[in-house]
């Protein structure tokens, strides 16, 4: 008799704890749901999520935004077909794009070019001066990012190899833990870590330098491909928002960096200054041959992306690179520039 | 690593007379001993079927084959690189199994002690029990970031972080089956004019032996389980660290080989356990 009560009692309470789980994205199930995967790095998705300028601009359609901590689990999203955009870093594109991954996407924007937002530090009193001095040295990067790839390029330019320096994986919070300790003598990183770091550190070198020397790291923002097949309007308006957001950082930072500050829950006068740092494109410049070029015309971010993936196989992390054609099929220009104006 | 204890009475109970018989005997055996072993082949014919079928990606469900070429390539130097990140999969996994050890001789060293002054003194027990469901409810993910940021990058977060998993299991069988050591024979001992201290060595503890075994294998399956968490940071080498640092490139062959890994040395342990425990508390169940 007590038996039964209990089990009746545990299937009642199962039954309506299922029915009230905690949600507050206000999806409406007679629309078709639109999902998005973004990063918590300063970027315009942000400013497009804060402002809710897609639900706006797209009242018949749910918009669900879903939060990634790398490319690599964007990349696994995608794969998964859990995903119809996605932020990630030009690393985890190069990887997804090539073999064996070769995953059904399209390069579709531009979110910022990696600048002092993300530089190789080496702390005061580990006897480090030059990228040269770091042989035998502890170096922290989190594995598989956009700072590991532009680590170990600029380690090759100076003629060292991943096996000269000790690499440590470690995500930006455990740098700091490390680098509190002394445990590592050098990190490549990212803000705001990256600032907290250089309190007590000198930059060795920064992403907008190895850009120049032909190493450019960026963030990009993919479409699912069959998405953009079956709803090529639906990603026109997109990138009119996204441009408007680039715009903003151009013309209002006060107001960007209110609404970034918004969704990652940092000062807003912290992240104006993180905006400085970085590089963001304006809406010509993204639809130029200089980046993605335009409609038929695919541009140089191919090129670029191609370089990622002959790197990431000269690091044995993919197979092979796959050849540019891959790369310049991948970018979605259609329209472009037109379909960026407002 | 099976967190489950093995419950069945040894075979000689169970054994029917009738099927004492020598032709039945091996008939047994051979049902024994095939049984795993088919298992093992049904689930490898349906993985290649599954794969084979193209239902999902090669990402999420790679061919048998592809995994073992995985391993291989993670067990041997090819074309100039050295097994996964520079070490060879043995040698990633003795370096977990040598965290795990230590952590482990830790973690149930300290919780039977604990066990065993928690059992014998109430008032120890009352001031120590909520600590230790405390600790025991606690997902090691949860407080392994502050172990880095007090104890560094190095072996020592890591080893602690098992430890930790390792200590409540152990203590917790061993206050249990310290309390529950026959009350009879406490006071005959104490009858024949033992000492406190002589009772506990020589009634207490060996009837407390075979249940804190079981606390023993529990806490080395706890610890086991917790090694992806513990190589989370520099886990390379370390079978952990092979894991998480494969799936950060979606390369899931060598995910499965780590997993597989971790899975049959699991298995070869908990059998050394059992056959330790055979060994060392022959009266197990005969009290």
């Amino acid at each position: 008799m007590k038996l039964k009560a209990l089990v009746t009692a545990a299937v009642v309470a199962t039954l309506a704890l299922a029915g009230c789980s905690v949600d507050h994205s206000g999806q409406d199930a007679s629309k078709p749901t639109i999902r998005i995967g973004y990063q918590s790095f300063p970027s315009g998705d942000l400013i497009v999520k804060n402002n809710k300028w897609l639900e706006q601009a797209l009242p018949d359609y749910n918009i669900k935004w879903t939060k990634f901590d790398s490319g690599a689990d964007v990349n696994t999203a995608f794969i998964a077909k859990e995903l119809d955009f996605g932020a990630l870093g030009s690393s985890p594109v190069a990887r997804g794009l090539s073999a064996p991954l070769n995953i059904p996407y399209k390069i579709a924007f531009v979110l910022d070019v990696a600048g002092d937002n993300e530089a190789l530090v080496a702390r005061n009193g580990s006897g480090v001066n030059t990228i040269a001095d770091l042989k035998g040295k502890r170096v922290g990067t989190p594995f598989a990012s956009t700072a590991h790839y532009s680590l170990l390029a600029a380690l090759a330019q100076n003629n060292l190899s991943a096996n000269d320096v000790q690499l440590v994986d470690l995500q930006p919070q455990a740098i700091l833990a490390a680098w509190d300790r002394g445990d590592v003598d050098a990190a490549y990183t990212w803000l705001p870590t990256l600032d907290d770091l250089r309190k007590t550190g000198k930059d060795l070198i920064t992403s907008r330098q190895l850009a120049k020397d032909g190493k450019p790291t960026l963030d990009l923002s993919a479409v699912a491909d069959d998405f953009a097949n079956a709803h090529p309007e639906v990603v026109d308006v997109w990138r009119k928002q996204e441009a408007r957001a680039l715009t903003t950082i151009k013309d209002d930072p006060a107001a960007a960096a209110k609404a970034i500050a918004a969704e990652i829950g940092l000062d807003p006068k912290d992240v104006e200054g993180q905006l400085k740092q970085g590089v963001y494109l304006t809406p010509d410049q993204v639809s130029s041959a200089e980046w993605l070029g335009s409609d038929g015309k695919p541009g140089n971010i191919a090129a670029n992306l191609e370089s990622a993936s002959q790197f990431l196989a000269e690091q044995k992390q993919i197979p092979a690179a796959a050849p540019l054609k891959t790369f310049q099929d991948a970018i979605y220009t259609k329209g472009l520039p037109g379909a960026l104006s407002q | 690593m099976s967190v489950f204890v093995d419950i069945a009475p040894d075979e000689s109970h169970v054994d029917s007379p009738r099927e004492r018989t020598p032709a039945h005997r091996w008939r047994g055996r051979l049902t024994r001993a095939a049984l795993p072993v088919l298992s093992v082949v049904v689930f490898g014919v349906g993985w290649q079927l599954v794969a084979a079928a193209g239902l999902w990606n090669q990402t999420f469900v790679p061919y048998p084959s592809t995994v073992w070429k995985a391993f291989v390539d993670v067990s041997t130097t090819h074309d100039g690189t050295r097994g996964y990140a520079g070490y060879l999969l043995w040698e990633h996994l003795y370096m977990t199994l040598r965290r795990v050890l230590v952590g482990v001789v830790i973690g149930v060293g300290l919780g039977v002690a604990l066990g065993l002054v928690m059992g014998s003194v109430g008032w120890v027990r009352s001031v120590l029990e909520p600590w230790l469901t405390f600790l025991r409810a606690l997902p090691p993910l949860a407080y392994f970031f502050l172990l880095v940021i007090w104890l560094g990058i190095d072996e020592a977060p890591k080893i602690t972080l098992l430890a930790l998993a390792a200590l409540p299991p152990a203590a917790v069988a061993t206050t249990a089956a310290v309390v529950a050591a026959p009350v009879g024979l406490t006071e005959a001992a104490r009858a024949l004019g033992a000492t406190r201290l002589q009772v506990v060595r020589d009634v207490v503890v060996p009837s407390a032996l075979p249940e804190t075994f079981t606390g023993i294998r529990l806490a080395v399956g706890m610890a086991y389980s917790s090694v992806v968490a513990a190589e989370l940071f520099n886990g390379i080498p370390g079978i952990g660290g092979l894991v998480k640092d494969a799936s950060n490139y979606n390369n899931t062959p060598v995910v499965l080989v780590g997993i597989f890994a971790i899975g049959f040395s699991g298995l070869i342990i908990d059998g050394l356990l059992r056959a330790v425990e055979r060994r060392a508390v022959p009266w197990r169940g005969k009290i």
